[in-house]
């Protein structure tokens, strides 16, 4: 009996191997991408031998005489064999290549086919599955299932999570996570002296509400879309597409559900009677380059941007690389050449024809901007209010029966002819010159009714006027016929071989076999519940905006090259959470911050940062710098001169002298604003796209689409923010504000100042360190009133002269100290 | 990770890592804090470079625009006798020209302006509009078997920089400071200066990705200095900001830094107060830099009258040399206005006037130094210009000539690259490369191999794919190595 165990024992393990079971998407699959799938892999051209190593069916090939795999028998299957083979010439991957398969490389693979090489789809391709959070032990923690797949994660490595963040610290990173704003003063003081329980939940309500929750969320919107002000190119024409950044942010702000983001985006033309709002929507696909050189030649243009427009759609809702397929199949992922050309084909029937550099080149509609569009909202609000109100009225004088117009009444036989045609539209129809008709006719015999005309006609030209003020916006829109689309040889758009017709890639579940092929069954297919990307790679995005790094750290990436899930369960539970709240970016958001993971202290201590320093595990809370951009937003918003207007056309801030003049040989100069516009949020900035606006530093570049975030430090970065007119004037109003503000104590004033920047109170031995510095710097400016003022003189907004210009200047010297604090980078 | 910041800073300083790579291991941690936490963004680690090397630096005299490679170095006797006749239709039928050419059937030869001689020991051929150049020519090695795939500026510039005519990946600058790191602690590795011929008409714009890191971390990104205001972006302290005063912002500054190190012990800290600390001596460090008032008269004479005028090329060449000599990794110079489409009788000689002089006093200066031995010089455009007329023959003013990917010439000097020699040729109307042709590939790879790289492991991982700066092609030219 016990001789009969030990073989058990013995066959199973020689079964399963002795350790535990190979995970094949994790251990195996990014293993044979690396090293095989260049020849053996998708890209049928380039494929070798006839294997393919990147599908089930090519793994369980039957070679001529032998089998590519044996399940259970490495030494039996041809894979293994020519891995390990001891001869360089047999062996595989051939040195030639330059690639080279580790021992341990080799010994998993053979670990896996002992194991029985089971296979499985690649992880992100996979149906979405809605795991259960698992059950943890020590169950005070968790707030929400997030916590509990965190939790899991840290207990198996023997780690656990960090206490809650300090109050003012947790409230600094939500508000500017939420709204890209640092919390005010007063708001700071009623959360720390709140004591009802959700406290917490209330401040995130609120911030979820606030216009600058829009805001912020569309700078990371406008980065994918490649947003932009110029054209880009030699002439680098402006271009007026700012009506779209304020359809996303107003999108945004009212929680659009994504799939309506993304259908309105995509195909909003191709709606059943669409709004010009939906048609605004469009213009997502019309913010690539557009390039306007003499010489181009106008289709090598138009090709370029529908490459641009498959390339953006394929990172921002696929995350698949689908650049890679446009002269060859794909190398590592399902893409075949044939996928990428179809896909070409739902977006290659607009009338662009790629010629000339027009800043807004056909199709483009007018449209408004943000304060255009509250204006024209009240406007057609008031004139429905008075048309019904002339319509009341005229129901009474000019009865008819129903159905029939004012002008069919028996009341107005014998009336002018001109009169007759404006009656016979109903009130809230008729244009300026018909209602100023009928008002002359009836001044004097109905003043009152003439009072109504008049006013509904200054509405209906009000409304007039303002739509010729609107801007060209570039947007979508078909061709009656359709153009022919055809895989071009190695992407040349002048090399076109097989004709093909519109699909979606093949590796991906179907399109419905009735669904016409165009971008709004596009559209629907991509946000359709059962596509496996969407909502793995918008969560994931979502979640890079708060911690800073992916659960795929590779944003852009989710095909086999890419970067496997730190949280593979948590990943598929938040992407089916957010598709069963109807894909509710807010909840989404809500459910983030609200978690006791995003909650965690950001303290790291010996155990994370040896174990864990890049927080991927996340057993503390996100510690980032902030991006440039909202570092100018939080200098503006601490000295107070941050003007909180939302939309309108793009505005010209501070920048160095002949900044685009050096880049343009003189062509073009940088008008810089005045007044409000140079303190308005970053994300109104005027974003030339040959020059960038120079005071953001790692920032997406906006030519094409991009959605990793990225951060260095340079020294570049710490002059820009010690000595930027931006920064310095900042600096010395934020020295009035306090000076004025927080009573004639040093202390006082500095403390202030401190918590402006960083949004918490000083502790004694800082405040030391700040007082000895305000002393000093007074007795630096006391001899210097000369230089004082000169500092005092940066920026355009005005100084209160009554201050003492010595003192005034050192306060902002010190400002300037308190404002450049890791702390006031941070949040 | 409790090492006190200032040690920590201080060690860091030492090890000269914060513009490029630090050679010496530093932790995993601190690096990664300098990435913003991008640990599997740091450079391929240590092995660089992979063997040996001559050249240390290099400098690159971007000529933009692309030189006409017929009047200054391919010197062909038969153009001469073909002026004015026809161009054979066997040299040129089936290629493709800039849209202003379209077919070149049909188009007129035309002869050198001016007239060339045999220089130096060494014999190489250039032209009288190239006296200083002519000069050194026994200190040059002349390739003259250039050719490109691109036939506008913007793409074959960026060909050129970036291996990739599409617009976004590193350039040739970030791939070398990524892969070598830097030899200075206070001034950019790698540098941009950008210049224009007064008066030129066919200047083109010098986009920023001529200078991008493409996907490599952005502190790789080539530093433009500028011909105007600041050489660098927001380098001078405000006005009422003495260097006391600022000075003693930064102390304090560092000090509650530290500080809040102590609370909450994230690395970044740490970098951050040495990332001020470092900003504060390039305040100091780069107007050093700019001040020429040391230079000896004899020395400033080299590069010509325009020497001291900030936005010269001449004044670029100096700073080239200036940065350099401390310790920069790559420097690239970009002069705008070779672009002679109808000006070649014109324009051509201001253009020569303005970069041959500097750009000869550049290589004596740094010989002179024992520089040129372990600096790479490189001059040269993205293309070269057609034999044939662009342009009325009758109208000898507006003579001009199209762009001309087939054949070129560009010049090396110094670090291990063969002086006096002649490399490559093209065809008996200078129209396409014949012998020992160069590819762009080729020679991005041989200037690797220069700086002790080879071309094919110097890679990084984006988006799924390895990336290099030869793509998937370029071989070394063995034969101008020294």
């Amino acid at each position: 009996m016990k001789q009969f165990l030990l073989i058990l024992t013995f066959l199973s393990a020689a079964r399963w191997g002795w350790t535990q079971e190979i995970d094949f998407n994790r251990q195996i699959r990014p293993l044979l991408s690396d090293n095989c799938f260049k020849c053996h892999g998708p890209d049928e051209s380039k494929r070798k031998a006839k294997l393919r190593l990147d599908t089930e069916a090519g793994l369980r090939a039957e070679l001529d005489d032998h089998k590519l795999i044996v399940p259970g028998k490495p030494m039996e299957s041809e894979l293994y064999r020519r891995i390990a083979h001891e001869d360089e010439d047999e062996r595989m991957p051939p040195a030639k290549s330059r690639l080279k398969l580790s021992a341990a490389g080799i010994e998993l693979v053979r670990k896996w086919i002992a194991q029985g090489a089971g296979w499985q789809e690649h992880w992100s391709l996979r149906p979405l599955a809605h795991p259960q959070p698992p059950a943890v032990e020590e169950s005070g923690w968790p707030i929400n299932p997030i916590d509990q797949f965190i939790l899991r994660r840290l207990q198996k490595e023997g780690l656990s999570p960090s206490p809650d963040e300090e109050k003012t610290r947790i409230l600094r990173r939500l508000s500017f996570d939420l709204t890209g704003l640092p919390p005010e003063l007063e708001e700071i003081d009623s959360f720390l002296a709140a004591k009802e329980p959700d406290a917490y939940g209330k401040v995130v309500e609120r911030l979820l509400e606030a216009p600058s929750y829009g805001e912020r969320m569309a700078w990371d919107w406008l980065d994918l879309a490649r947003y932009a002000d110029t054209n880009g190119f030699q002439g680098d024409g402006s271009r007026t597409m700012w009506p779209w950044r304020d359809w996303v942010v107003r999108a945004l702000n009212d929680n659009m559900p994504y799939d309506r983001f993304t259908i309105e985006q995509l195909a909003g033309d191709m709606l059943p009677e669409a709004t010009m709002e939906q048609k605004l929507a469009t213009g997502f696909c019309r913010n690539h380059m557009i390039n306007g050189e003499g010489g181009r030649i106008a289709e090598e243009n138009r090709v370029e941007y529908v490459f641009d427009q498959i390339e953006t759609v394929g990172t921002v809702w696929m995350g698949l690389t689908v650049q890679c397929a446009r002269c060859h199949d794909h190398k590592f992922d399902p893409l075949r050449q044939r996928d990428y050309y179809q896909l070409f084909a739902l977006f290659n029937q607009t009338p662009v024809n790629g010629g000339g550099g027009d800043p807004a080149t056909a199709p483009a509609i007018r449209a408004p901007d943000s304060l255009q569009y509250g204006k024209l909202e009240e406007l057609k609000r008031g004139i429905t209010a008075s048309a019904a109100e002339v319509a009341k009225l005229e129901d009474g004088v000019f009865s008819r029966d129903e159905g029939k117009d004012a002008a069919q009444s028996e009341s107005a036989k014998g009336l002018p002819k001109k009169v007759i045609e404006a009656l016979s539209r109903s009130p809230g129809k008729r244009n300026p010159a018909q209602l100023s008709e009928l008002e002359k006719h009836y001044k004097e015999s109905s003043a009152g009714y003439a009072a109504l005309l008049k006013k509904l006609r200054e509405q209906v030209s009000g409304r007039q006027k303002l739509e010729k003020s609107f801007v060209k916006v570039m947007v979508m829109q078909d061709r009656p016929n359709s153009r022919k689309t055809f895989i071009l040889y190695k992407g040349l758009y002048n090399q076109k071989r097989e004709e093909v017709s519109a699909e979606v890639p093949q590796s991906l579940p179907a399109l419905a076999e009735k669904a016409p092929r165009n971008r709004l069954s596009l559209a629907r297919w991509l946000v359709d519940p059962s596509h496996p990307l969407t909502a793995r790679v918008t969560v994931n995005r979502e979640w890079q905006k708060f911690f800073g790094t992916g659960l795929v750290k590779t944003v852009e990436d989710f095909g086999s090259q890419g970067e496997k899930p730190s949280h593979p369960e948590l990943l598929d539970w938040l992407a089916t959470e957010f598709i069963r709240s109807g894909w509710d970016l807010k909840a989404l958001h809500r459910l983030i911050v609200t978690s006791a993971t995003y909650r965690q202290s950001a303290r790291l201590n010996d155990q994370l940062s040896g174990k864990d320093p890049a927080n991927r595990l996340l057993g503390r809370g996100p510690r980032r710098r902030m991006p440039s951009w909202m570092i100018r937003d939080h200098a503006l918003a601490a000295s107070g001169l941050l003007a909180r207007r939302l939309g309108g056309p793009s505005v010209r801030p501070y920048q160095p002298k002949g900044i685009w003049a050096e880049a343009t040989f003189g062509k073009m100069r940088y008008r810089q604003d005045k007044g409000e516009n140079l303190y308005r949020r970053s994300l109104y900035t005027f974003w030339r796209r040959i020059i960038g606006p120079t005071i953001f530093f790692d920032e997406a570049k906006r030519q094409t689409c991009e959605v990793r975030k990225t951060l260095t430090n340079t020294p570049l970065h710490a002059l820009a923010t010690l000595n930027g007119i931006t920064y310095v004037e900042a600096a010395r109003v934020l020295a009035q504000r306090v000076i004025e503000k927080a009573g004639p104590e040093a202390g006082d004033r500095i403390q202030m100042a401190f918590r402006l920047a960083t949004s918490r109170i000083p502790s004694a031995g800082e405040l030391e360190i700040l007082l000895r510095r305000l002393e000093i710097l007074k007795r630096q400016y006391s001899t210097k009133e000369e230089e004082a003022r000169k500092l005092l003189a940066v920026g355009d907004s005005p100084r209160n002269e009554k201050l003492d210009a010595i003192e005034h200047a050192a306060y902002a010297g010190l400002c300037s100290l308190v404002l450049n604090l890791d702390e006031a980078l941070t949040k | 990770m409790d090492m006190d910041p200032v040690t920590q800073y201080n060690a860091m300083l030492t090890r000269r890592h914060f513009f490029g790579r630090s050679s010496a291991g530093i932790g995993t941690a601190a690096l990664a804090s300098l990435l913003g936490g991008n640990v599997e963004a740091t450079p391929g680690g240590p092995g660089l470079p992979h063997f040996a090397s001559r050249a240390k630096r290099v400098i690159y005299l971007f000529m933009n625009g692309a030189p006409t490679h017929v009047d200054l170095f391919d010197y062909k006797p038969k153009l001469k006798e073909l002026h004015g006749k026809p161009v054979p239709q066997e040299y040129v039928g089936g290629k493709r020209f800039s849209t202003m050419t379209g077919n070149p059937k049909g188009k007129l030869m035309l002869s050198p302006i001016e007239p060339f001689h045999r220089r130096g020991q060494s014999g190489a051929w250039v032209s009288d509009l190239m006296p200083h150049t002519a000069g050194i020519a026994d200190d040059l090695c002349f390739i003259k078997s250039m050719h490109t795939e691109q036939v506008n500026h913007s793409p074959a510039v960026t060909f050129f920089l970036t291996g990739s005519e599409m617009a976004g990946r590193p350039t040739m600058g970030s791939w070398l400071t990524y892969g070598l790191g830097s030899e200075t602690d206070n001034l950019p590795a790698f540098t941009v200066m950008t210049s224009v011929s007064k008066g030129t008409t066919c200047g083109q714009i010098f986009y920023d990705y001529y200078w991008s890191s493409g996907f490599l971390p952005s502190r790789f990104q080539g530093v433009k200095f500028r011909s105007g205001g600041d050489p660098v972006l927001y380098l001078s302290s405000p006005d009422g900001v003495s260097r006391p005063v600022r000075r003693g912002i930064l102390n304090d500054l560092a000090r509650l830094n530290q500080l809040r190190y102590r609370e909450v012990a994230d690395p970044a800290i740490s970098t951050r107060i040495a990332q001020y600390e470092l900003a504060y001596k390039m305040q100091a460090s780069v107007p050093e830099l700019s001040d020429i008032s040391e230079e000896p008269q004899h020395v400033l004479d080299l590069y010509g009258p325009q020497v001291k005028e900030r936005g010269t090329f001449a004044y670029n060449c100096l700073m080239a040399r200036r940065l350099i000599e401390r310790g920069s990794r790559f420097v690239q110079l970009m002069h705008a206005g070779w672009d002679q489409h109808n000006s070649i009788t014109t324009e051509l000689y201001t253009q020569c006037r303005d970069t041959d002089q500097p750009s000869a006093g550049l290589v004596q200066d740094l010989k002179q130094r024992g520089l040129l031995e372990d600096t790479l010089v490189i001059w040269g455009g993205e293309f070269g210009r057609t034999p044939f007329i662009q342009g009325n023959l009758k109208d000898r003013k507006r003579w001009g000539r199209d762009h001309h990917p087939y054949a070129f010439s560009v010049w090396m000097a110094g670090g291990g690259v063969k002086p006096g020699i002649t490399w490559g040729a093209s065809d008996d109307l200078a129209i396409n490369a014949v012998k020992d042709k160069v590819h762009v590939h080729d020679f991005q790879a041989t200037i690797l191999h220069l700086l002790g790289i080879d071309h094919e492991r110097l890679d990084f991982k984006f988006q799924g794919r390895r990336y290099r700066l030869t793509d998937v092609h370029g071989k070394v030219v063995k034969g101008i190595l020294a």
